[in-house]
């Protein structure tokens, strides 16, 4: 009796931390730095935008160009009190204008109309990037019969798999972690205190970690000559109820014996990050670079796993992450492009938070010539949201909406371009009340969709070098072929990297 | 179905506490047995409480949050406090969002004082109720600009899922939008009563101030069986008195039908309290089965559903079958840890009083539940969601930290005041693991097994087996503050 996908999902009892099955935590031949083929010596950071970013006041029309995109957004975004507009033009005061955000480098047009695209005044960062040739904008990305719903469209997202041709609650990531790791393998670590659904599945660890520094076994410290003795009962208590238990117990059993055996080299990756790179490690407390957010430090933790991994700390194999931001759901308070608003903010928290990380990465790779030597071109991060929101804005905000734009940063990225046409904002073209633009994936539309399959796959196929039939049966096309408004993509030949 | 007439057996007893309560005292077992009670009576008892009308009031998020927790430890009524919890997650607002602990404190009290009472009444109440106004929007939902965002809820998470027991949907996007119209125009005064304010309302067509004829009539359903394929029109039935308009939304919601021809409401809030008491995964039968016999579907009185829930043969499966165990709570497993080891929080800051002196809220953050401030909307991820590495390292913590609360006085974890082995040269550590395992109730049903007993006796002898020497007060001190540590860090003990 499936009631909501959520509920499917909490029942199918599948792995967060941990597809052990078995015996010990003390030793286990895992202490070896196993590298899949697929993915090599390459990272993948998935950072998840929580609550429905407002796409519309991220990639922003500066002009019409050959259309109505501009005269479109002002319509729907209005500039009295309580307006939402971004303003085109050099900014003065509190407002800084669309100027900030419009890529100087490269041309950043919208493919269809030839209207002139800007980022959001606190993505400043993002527009270096683009100037940089590091980061790509995939425009419209959505899926068919889109749901308003947080909770059943991050469901989608997360599993790629939107009107439920596979029937699973398998993240898209994590079949692709389940047919190339194994049990013993802990390929992905979540910044959170949950896994991400993205990596959800049954056949290989994933662990979530807040903290590091917190991650170690909590002993009682009166009693160290104990400690031992403990883990061992431990060890027998948890390899039961992962080899006998039923139900939760055995997930419970699996988690738990993952977790020890992680609690065992993990922490480490702090104080040595701590010791060794005092400057970065104060770069991410940084206010007056955009750090000292709940982003910066969730990414100075991926650093601290990667630098460590990079050098062939044992035991560490991640390769996945995932971190996620929330506060995007902006019913109201939304604000425009004045530093002190909402939406400025967080948009200026994620791509600052990005910048120090890539400097991070860099300086890390300086001069190295093992693992870490090259370590920006060997990290890429996807910037993606449940859905954008409605067109026409309410009081200071906005409601739910649909199509949205995803980022693909890294120095491998093949970046400084726009991929995909911007939505529709024609209100004349869409229902006032729901204001959405409906998802198409005709070929002759010109405001044509990005599925965000077809994002996934070309990730999957040109960054974890996973052959082309096996994305397909990763990420299959829906069945009712109706060109209108299924998937129709099948190739993942994105021009990413 | 089950038989109301079953006397409790002293498993039956203990797994009836655990669940609607926190943890199952001896004291509290022995009253049932002692009095021979029926599932029934024992249900009738329980539900029998007094309400209280405590709220946890302070200027201070966290001390408002672990007067709470400290509220729970100490109560009488344990059920009302599980339900309170239900209500919490069920109707999931965040101090993170509303930022007005008094607001946070009043909507607590809300819940303490509905929550086993008529739903429709506490659906009104919560309508009208400061913090979820401000916290889905409602104060800001105006004529010019609606603001769908409580319109959208109200449905999909309070009264209806977005998807029947059959999986049809149950409602339509153009339900949110009609939804959302009769919400316009609430807000909330300076000393935090809702009030309707006519300016802001969208009164609606046919109205001389109509500026949005496009938005048509104020229909919801259409289609829907309980009102055929005209739906229903609100704004006709309330006419002008236009801040009755939500009140006549509620009662087309509580109409409303599943594609089933089932009340969509009843089984909606049926299957959720089931999954919390009773069964993670139940089969549909026993949803219909537990509304019919109580009538929710036309009284709902929640106290009349929980009775049903609580004398169901279901309710009893986990003691027979494994795989309906349910992953405890954060909140319950410090809650029942505390209460069966008959300790208390040190300070206003409520800490326990060893190893890291976090104080309890933060311990229960690192566990994923921080209450009045749920991670979304949805409450928390129940069951398995609620086991990840990082929490799972939490619930070790906090046991580190119960075993490591050295020192005198009711903040401290003493093992001789517990247990009766001082002085002992030669005890079976057999008898210690049973002491133990009973007094933290994991020794009935799927209770800890021979290998986990196994390990615990090679734990208590360091693996040689034979008697131990407990007359040595650091042995005894340091083995029963360790194998207590080891059942609180078992799956076992995590399940109930």
């Amino acid at each position: 009796m499936p009631i909501t996908r959520r509920q499917f999902l909490r029942r199918s009892s599948l792995a967060t931390a941990g597809g052990l099955i078995g015996p010990s935590i003390f030793g286990r031949s895992m202490l070896q730095n196993v590298m899949a083929e697929t993915i090599g010596d390459r990272y993948f950071v998935s950072l998840f935008l929580s609550g429905g970013n407002d796409g519309l006041n991220t990639v922003v029309p500066y002009n019409n160009g050959g259309g109505s995109l501009r005269t479109d957004y002002e319509l729907a975004r209005r500039s009295n009190s309580g307006g939402i507009q971004l303003a085109a033009g050099p900014g003065s005061g509190a407002d800084e204008g669309l100027d900030f955000g419009l890529p100087t480098v490269n041309a950043f047009l919208d493919p269809n109309t030839g209207a002139q695209l800007a980022l959001h005044p606190g993505m400043s960062a993002f527009k270096d990037m683009y100037d940089a040739g590091n980061l790509i904008v995939f425009q419209g990305c959505g899926y068919p019969e889109p749901n308003l719903s947080h909770d059943v469209s991050t469901n989608i997202w997360e599993t790629g798999d939107p009107i439920g041709t596979l029937n699973t609650s398998k993240g898209w990531a994590g079949r692709h972690l389940e047919a190339e790791y194994s049990p013993t393998d802990i390929p992905g670590v979540t910044i959170d205190n949950s896994v991400a659904g993205e990596y959800r599945q049954t056949g290989t660890s994933v662990l979530a970690i807040n903290r590091l520094s917190r991650f170690g076994f909590p002993f009682d410290g009166e009693y160290e000559d104990d400690d031992a003795a403990k883990l061992a009962a431990f060890d027998a208590i948890y390899g039961e109820s992962a080899s006998n238990g039923s139900g939760s117990a055995q997930f419970i059993g699996n988690s738990g014996i993952a977790t020890a055996l992680a609690a065992q080299s993990y922490p480490q990756l702090h104080t040595d990050y701590e010791a060794e790179r005092p400057l970065f490690d104060d770069m991410y407390d940084d206010e007056s670079i955009g750090g000292r957010t709940s982003t910066s430090r969730d990414l100075r933790e991926v650093a601290k796993i990667i630098y460590g991994s990079a050098q062939g700390v044992p035991g560490v194999n991640a390769r996945f992450f995932h971190l996620n931001n929330g506060g995007y759901d902006n019913h109201s308070d939304q604000g425009g492009g004045n530093p002190a608003d909402r939406h400025y903010r967080l948009h200026r928290e994620v791509s600052a938070a990005v910048k120090i990380f890539f400097d991070d990465l860099t300086d890390m790779a300086a001069g190295q010539t093992d693992g870490r030597q090259n370590l920006p071109d060997k990290v890429t991060i996807l910037i993606w949201s449940e859905f954008s929101r409605r067109i026409i804005q309410n009081d200071n905000g906005t409601d739910h909406g649909t199509q949205g734009p995803m980022f693909l940063i890294g120095n491998s990225v093949d970046g400084g371009k726009v991929i995909g046409n911007h939505p529709n904002i024609n209100s004349a073209v869409t229902d006032l009340y729901n204001g959405n633009t409906p998802y198409s994936q005709a070929a002759a539309d010109p405001y044509r969709s990005t599925d965000f399959r077809d994002v996934y796959g070309s990730i999957l196929k040109n960054w974890m070098n996973v052959p082309q039939g096996t994305v397909q049966a990763t990420l299959p096309l829906d069945p009712i072929p109706d060109p209108t408004n299924y998937w129709n993509v099948s190739d993942f030949d994105l021009p990413l990297f | 179905m089950g038989d109301l007439n079953s006397q409790l057996s002293e498993a039956e007893a203990r797994h009836l506490l655990r669940r609607t309560g926190f943890g199952a005292d001896q004291r509290d077992v022995d009253k049932i047995i002692n009095a021979n009670e029926t599932r029934g009576e024992a249900a009738t008892r329980l539900l029998d409480f007094k309400v209280s009308k405590f709220r946890p009031r302070n200027r201070d998020i966290d001390i408002a949050h672990n007067k709470w927790i400290k509220f729970m430890i100490r109560t009488k009524s344990q059920l009302q406090e599980k339900l309170v919890l239900f209500w919490h997650d069920h109707f999931a607002t965040s101090n993170d969002v509303v930022g007005d602990v008094s607001q946070m404190a009043d909507q607590n009290r809300l819940f303490r004082i509905n929550c086993k009472g008529n739903f429709r009444t506490m659906m009104d109440e919560i309508n009208r109720d400061p913090a979820m106004m401000d916290f889905l929007d409602t104060v800001r939902n105006r004529k010019e600009e609606p603001n769908e965002n409580y319109g959208r809820e109200v449905k999909e998470l309070f009264c209806l899922g977005v998807f029947d027991l059959d999986g049809n949907p149950n409602y339509t996007q153009e339900d949110i939008v009609q939804t959302a119209r009769a919400f316009t125009g609430w807000r909330v005064n300076s000393k935090d009563q809702a009030y309707f304010d006519d300016g802001r309302h969208d009164k609606g067509t046919g109205h001389m101030d109509d500026p949005f004829p496009e938005r048509g009539p104020k229909v919801i359903y259409a289609g829907n069986d309980a009102f055929g394929m005209n739906g229903f029109d609100y704004g006709a039935a309330a006419g002008t008195a236009y801040e009755t308009e939500i009140d006549h939304v509620m009662d087309a919601i509580f109409q409303h039908q599943d594609s089933a021809q089932r009340n969509t409401v009843a089984h909606w809030i049926a299957y959720r309290l089931i999954t919390f008491f009773a069964d993670p995964e139940p089969e549909t039968s026993y949803v219909e089965a537990m509304v019919s016999a109580s009538n929710f579907d036309t009284t709902f009185e929640i106290s009349n559903l929980l009775f049903e829930i609580f004398v169901s043969d279901e309710f009893y499966a986990p003691l027979t079958d494994p795989t309906k165990l349910s992953v405890k709570w954060p909140v319950d497993y410090v809650v029942t840890t505390l209460r069966l080891l008959r300790m208390k929080l040190k300070s206003r800051f409520q800490f326990v009083n060893g190893g890291s002196f976090d104080e309890i809220r933060d311990e229960l953050t690192n566990m994923g539940q921080t209450l009045l401030e749920p991670p979304s909307v949805f409450g928390w991820d129940w069951e398995t969601s609620w086991v990840s590495s990082s929490t799972l390292l939490a619930r070790y913590g906090f046991a580190r930290d119960i075993i490591a609360a050295r020192g005198r006085g009711k903040t401290t974890f003493r093992p001789d005041r517990l247990f009766d082995f001082a002085e002992s040269p030669a005890v079976d550590p057999d008898i210690v693991v049973d002491e133990v395992t009973s007094l933290l109730g994991v020794d009935e049903g799927f209770g800890i097994g021979s290998v986990e007993r196994t390990a615990l006796v090679d734990y208590l002898t360091d693996g040689g087996g034979g008697l131990i020497d407990f007359s040595d007060f650091e042995t005894r001190d340091k083995k029963l503050r360790g194998v207590v540590g080891l059942v609180l860090q078992s799956p076992r003990y995590m399940l109930h």
